[in-house]
């Protein structure tokens, strides 16, 4: 099984990140997910692809905290992170938030929490290539 | 050596991911940071965010070891 917490340039699988999360607990009740994607317009502009960069040692880290901060902040009983950098076009994925816990108000309140921590915690910077040229993106609340 | 990495629109602003810049006594966060802000005044208008061997720091007083490793990092974009 792959790790829970990861920062890869290849796609990932919805499903299998589920049933892996799944797997880990029979008390699961609720899966609360978030997936980030990448869109093609942005700021009135055609986006022709996303570039993203990383401190990859410190993001991973920074990640598995978080992680193991939502589990003890929510009783979740499992939660998986897993965030694409390098390039991707419209419609791809970029990053997948699952977390499971006994009952759906906990599993969805961390997926959002998590969603939010990590764009203020973790060292990653997307750039938007457009007709224009190159953006590196200013962050949406 | 102080090993100070940019990275995305920092690196960009600078042309340069990775430098070296030599370690002396009593050397601060604030001191390096002031260094680079002469040297690359552009790109360290970004750095709103800082990290000494990985881990956040705010503190510009923070003394430097000899062979850490200081991140000057811009607002980040992920997600």
């Amino acid at each position: 099984m792959q790790a829970s917490v990861r920062i890869q340039t290849e796609d990932f699988s919805q499903d299998e990140e589920i049933a892996a999360l799944k797997g880990s607990s029979k008390r699961m009740g609720g899966i609360g997910t978030f997936l980030g994607c990448a869109r093609d317009f942005s700021e009135g502009r055609e986006v022709e692809q996303i570039s993203f960069d990383a401190y990859g040692s410190m993001a991973l880290s920074e990640m598995q905290k978080l992680r193991s901060d939502a589990i003890a902040k929510f009783d979740l009983l499992d939660a998986r992170i897993v965030h694409r950098i390098g390039t991707v076009r419209g419609g791809d994925n970029i990053v997948l938030i699952a977390a499971g816990a006994e009952h759906r108000v906990a599993a969805l309140e961390a997926c959002r929490w998590m969603i939010d921590e990590l764009k203020q915690r973790v060292p990653i910077w997307k750039k938007e290539t457009t007709p224009l040229g190159d953006d590196w993106v200013t962050p949406h609340p | 050596m102080i090993k100070v990495l940019f990275f995305g629109p920092i690196a960009a602003a600078s042309g340069a991911r990775e430098l070296s810049i030599a370690h002396s006594p009593g050397m601060t966060l604030g001191h390096l940071k002031n260094m680079l802000a002469a040297a690359h005044p552009e790109a360290m208008r970004l750095a709103v965010m800082l990290a000494v061997n990985g881990e956040h720091a705010r503190d510009l007083a923070m003394p430097l070891s000899d062979n850490s490793e200081v991140a000057f990092m811009a607002k980040f974009s992920g997600g």
